[in-house]
């Protein structure tokens, strides 16, 4: 960790030192060929240096050359221009090529694809064995990095056995047994849930202060990036920012334009500043103890008994733009796609974040109870019980709940606490034994019943459910062909189908020019909202959405989910399965808590967040709004901490100050 | 769930003979195979008999589990009795009635058959598939074929791909039944219509599947490239297999066992 300061574009030419870095990349170029548009630059003079012991996060949006630094670190790839140095060695060098392979370590994103081993200590025995290291050199090793990673008791069981966040330990472990000193992490937590992202991290995070390791981690998630001690940010092949993390996200407005997000605590200062038209200094938005520190300080500044939409000078404004709080009824139902133009980056990102349904008004006290719209009752579960087998403990315990029409209705639990199996019922894959599910069509007024036979099929039309990661289930030859899929069942006309296809196919944000290509030649996000369009050109009431946000970069998980609002305003019914907090707290009206099979809660956000107590003893994190309000409250005790959108925190922090109250 | 699959018909014990050294368990296997097909004799096969209920008893698996692994040919058995009752035509004359003629020999040459198959499938259940798990006999292959690497034989890579389509097939089996589910959800059906509406039906999920498999062993190729694999040349191994005492002792008492076995059917015959 020698040197903090920028070095963009900056250090060429100079050779190595004896003192030479773990890392060092000179004017990199790397294009591969892509099969329509010929070449592709996905690397284009790159310089960079990675310090021994040094935990680097790695951004960028999907497709800007993340994961070809990594593979080029790794010599799974060779630089058509430039040298990458890795210890102090050329990866061009034939002689050393073993020797930097040994000494990068790799995981990948897909914990089940790296894992070649029939039991897990066979899988960790695997790259000591391929170094020809002798048997009892192995088995000390395999026995010293399970234990590191804490899955010694593991050792003998077949991986598949593993959950997920088990299998990226074991591929730690598997690194580990190869003594590395570089780890190279691609995208490894993103199809993690969040207990077992900490505790991977945790993992990540003692390597680099125990054993020295030099960490560069690919990664979507700020918080993530936030850990390190240098962040390096890709945007098409370049490298368009380096430096700390506090150096890279007090550039709010740039961050957001390469298709990055801010840390909570980090907007809320910048939304702060906007709105009573403060310069933010840089250093402000270093840390959530610097930032809680500057918005003290802004909050200061607000003279009391002021209205909130009155203090915004328009001249210092810091961004240039206009304060959100003017947005917020100006353009309630700006439109997602335009979260994308720069210009306008910041203003309608804040404007999405105001875009609920009714933004809360300032002055109320003690957390709003949101009454679902509509009431009527479409899909009801009573005392449902499920256990896969016999022997096992029962996967779900006396459920019972009922969604109301055109509600956004969460289920939040960890992995294995039954959700899958839940949603799994719902649309009668899964039939109830113990139990009843009923499901109430907008046309027509019979109930339909998951057990009776006859309804199923009924049901799956009504209730259009979208698994996690459902971009593996396409599989026609055209895009087309597959949105058709669904529709085609049900016997509709083919100009029905077709006006369907269409309509689907826009409302998921790509344009009928995406017809007539082989779902297999698009990229993951494309794919995965062809899935999406599959689904609604089924033209459900309800839609159960399993994480469909899971594994995609910021702007991708925004733009999905801002889907399921635009459906919701389009009258239908929303079932979002999720384990990120603070978005089920921003889109959902009621969230229902699931634990080890049982209803723990099920209330809306604001009831569920307002007790700090209850959210420990579910084991659920708090979202990040509420918890830098929270220890705003203790200057201002007259702030309402159940703010889930950030906007909002910002509007009631300043209604707070105006209100008066600072100590 | 299907988490829990198991490969193979591996039966979990801990007898002497899920212990005895998968080698030697695979030798023993090939040389009962000829002993079984060498008997000839009544008091041959009886004894062989003998030996094989020994063998059962020292595995300690449950009688039925091991009758199990013979319904699967039982039709066969059937067929092959009443096939060599009906055509073997030298001997006493028992019974005669229109052009069918069951002689003492045709019954005695079918009950040795039947009884010889039995005892094969037997054998190699007990010695191989009940007790030895799938991935320590593509270990023991590679080791037992391991002087074909010189005449180029590639026994590492084969042995290689073996464990690990042992290592996908539940991973691949939750995927399946997955994108099954995500079909259905799409109305797919695959239990309606004729067999071509079916056969139709089945499509949506292996495409997806093929489409993935692919994509997993390329993402596994990169994984190992990764990992420093470079083929079976100068790797060692964590569980290397190795002959002990006891292998020797019981691989030696069960080879003398099927000599002896030989001997008696060769000595009946000739008498």
């Amino acid at each position: 960790m020698v040197d903090k300061k920028f070095e963009v574009h900056s250090e060429t030419g100079v050779p190595p030192t004896k003192a030479s870095p773990d890392v060092r990349l000179e004017a990199v170029r790397f294009s591969y060929i892509h099969p329509e548009t010929g070449s592709v630059e996905a690397l284009s003079d790159v310089t960079l240096t990675i310090e021994r012991g040094t935990h680097a996060a790695l951004l960028g949006r999907n497709g800007s050359g993340k994961s070809t630094m990594a593979k080029l670190i790794n010599v799974l790839e060779m630089p058509q221009s430039g040298t990458v140095f890795v210890l102090g060695k050329n990866t061009g060098d034939d002689s050393a090529f073993w020797q930097i392979r040994r000494s990068c370590g790799m995981v990948f994103q897909n914990p089940d694809n790296q894992i070649v081993g029939t039991t897990v200590e066979e899988d960790v025995a695997f790259g000591p064995e391929n170094l020809g290291i002798p048997t009892e050199e192995i088995r000390r090793r395999v026995d010293e990095a399970l234990h590191y990673v804490g899955l010694s008791d593991l050792a003998k069981r077949q991986p598949s056995q593993l959950s997920g966040g088990q299998k990226q330990k074991l591929a730690i472990a598997g690194i580990l047994a190869m003594q590395p000193q570089i780890l190279l992490l691609d995208e490894s937590t993103s199809m993690l849930d969040p207990v077992s992202r900490d505790e991977f991290l945790a993992v990540v995070e003692r390597l680099v202060k125990e054993k020295n390791m030099t960490v560069l981690h690919i990664t979507h998630d700020m918080s993530e990036a936030c850990l390190a001690d240098r962040v390096f940010v890709l945007d098409h092949g370049r490298l368009a920012m380096s430096g700390t993390p506090g150096e890279i996200f007090s550039q709010v407005q740039k961050v957001r334009s390469l298709g990055l997000d801010v840390p909570v605590f980090a907007e809320l200062a910048y939304e702060v500043a906007a709105r009573i038209g403060y310069p933010l200094e840089r250093q402000t938005l270093f840390s959530r103890a610097s930032a809680l520190a500057g918005i003290r300080k802004m909050l200061r500044l607000v003279p009391s008994g002021t209205h909130p939409s009155g203090v915004h000078p328009s001249g210092v404004h810091p961004s240039g733009v206009h304060p959100s709080g003017v947005h917020q009824e100006a353009a309630p139902e700006a439109s997602p796609e335009a979260a994308s133009a720069t210009a306008s980056e910041a203003a309608s990102a804040t404007a999405s974040e105001a875009r609920s349904e009714a933004a809360p008004s300032a002055a109320q006290q003690g957390c709003p109870v949101v009454i679902p719209a509509g009431g009527r009752t479409v899909l009801e579960v009573s005392h449902l019980n499920h256990s896969y087998d016999k022997k096992n403990e029962p996967s779900l315990i006396d459920i019972s709940f009922s969604v109301k029409e055109g509600e956004i209705f969460a289920i939040i639990g960890h992995s294995g606490s039954g959700k899958t199996t839940l949603i799994s019922h719902l649309n009668g894959l899964l039939r109830p034994k113990d139990g009843e599910i009923t499901v109430s069509p907008s046309a027509g007024s019979v109930l339909l019943n998951t057990r009776k036979n006859a309804d199923v099929r009924q049901i799956r039309r009504v209730v259009g459910l979208l698994f996690q990661y459902p971009e593996y289930q396409l599989f026609e030859e055209t895009v087309e062909r597959d949105i058709a899929f669904g529709p085609s069942k049900m016997g509709l006309s083919s100009e029905e189908i077709k006006k369907r296809v269409h309509d689907a196919i826009i409302l998921v944000g790509l344009d009928e020019s995406f017809l007539k290509r082989s779902p297999f030649e698009l990229s993951g996000g494309q794919k995965r909202r062809v899935a999406f369009a599959g689904v609604l050109a089924m033209d459900p009431d309800i839609l159960v959405l399993d994480e469909p946000a899971a594994g995609l970069d910021p702007t991708g998980r925004r733009e999905i989910l801002s889907y399921a609002e635009t459906l919701k305003r389009r009258g239908k019914t929303i079932i979002l399965v999720s384990h990120n907090m603070d978005e089920a707290a921003r889109y959902a009206d009621r969230i229902l808590v699931l634990k080890k099979g049982e209803v723990h809660a099920l209330m809306t956000p604001a009831e569920l967040f307002s007790d700090a107590r209850k959210i420990r003893e579910l084991g659920l994190c708090e979202p990040e709004t509420i918890a830098c309000l929270t220890d705003l409250q203790k200057d201002y005790p007259s702030i309402n901490t159940c703010m889930f959108r950030v906007g909002d925190a910002a509007d009631e922090l300043i209604r707070a100050a105006a209100a008066g109250g600072a100590l | 769930m299907m988490k829990d699959i198991s490969i193979g018909r591996y039966y979990q014990g801990d007898s002497i003979l899920h212990r005895l050294d998968p080698r030697a368990k695979i030798i023993l296997c090939f040389l009962y195979m000829i002993v079984v097909f060498m008997m000839n004799t009544v008091e041959g096969i009886l004894a062989t008999f003998v030996v094989v209920a020994f063998l059962c008893v020292l595995s300690a698996i449950p009688f039925m589990t091991i009758l199990d692994s013979v319904r699967p040919i039982v039709f066969l058995l059937l067929f092959i009795l009443v096939l060599n009752i009906l055509t073997n035509r030298t001997g006493n004359v028992i019974l005669e009635w229109g052009i069918l003629k069951i002689t003492d020999i045709g019954v005695l040459t079918a009950g040795l058959m039947s009884l010889r198959l039995f005892l094969l499938i037997v054998s190699t259940s007990i010695l191989l598939t009940l007790t030895t798990t799938p991935l320590l006999m593509a270990d023991s292959l590679e080791s037992l074929f391991g002087p074909l690497k010189k005449l180029r034989v590639p026994v590492h890579e084969m042995a290689m791909m073996m464990s690990i389509a042992l290592r996908f097939v539940p991973t691949l089996v939750e995927e399946t039944d997955k994108i099954m589910k995500a079909q259905a959800s799409r109305g797919a059906e695959y239990d309606t219509g004729n067999v071509f509406a079916r056969a139709k039906g089945y499509v949506s999920v292996l495409v997806p599947l093929f489409v993935s498999a692919f994509k997993r062993a390329e993402e596994l190729a990169i994984a190992m490239d990764a990992r420093c694999y470079r083929g079976g040349e100068g790797r060692t191994k964590l569980h290397v297999l190795h002959m002990q005492g006891k292998d020797y002792f019981w691989l030696i008492l069960l080879s003398c066992l099927a000599f002896l076995l030989i001997i008696i059917d060769f000595y009946v015959k000739i008498r």
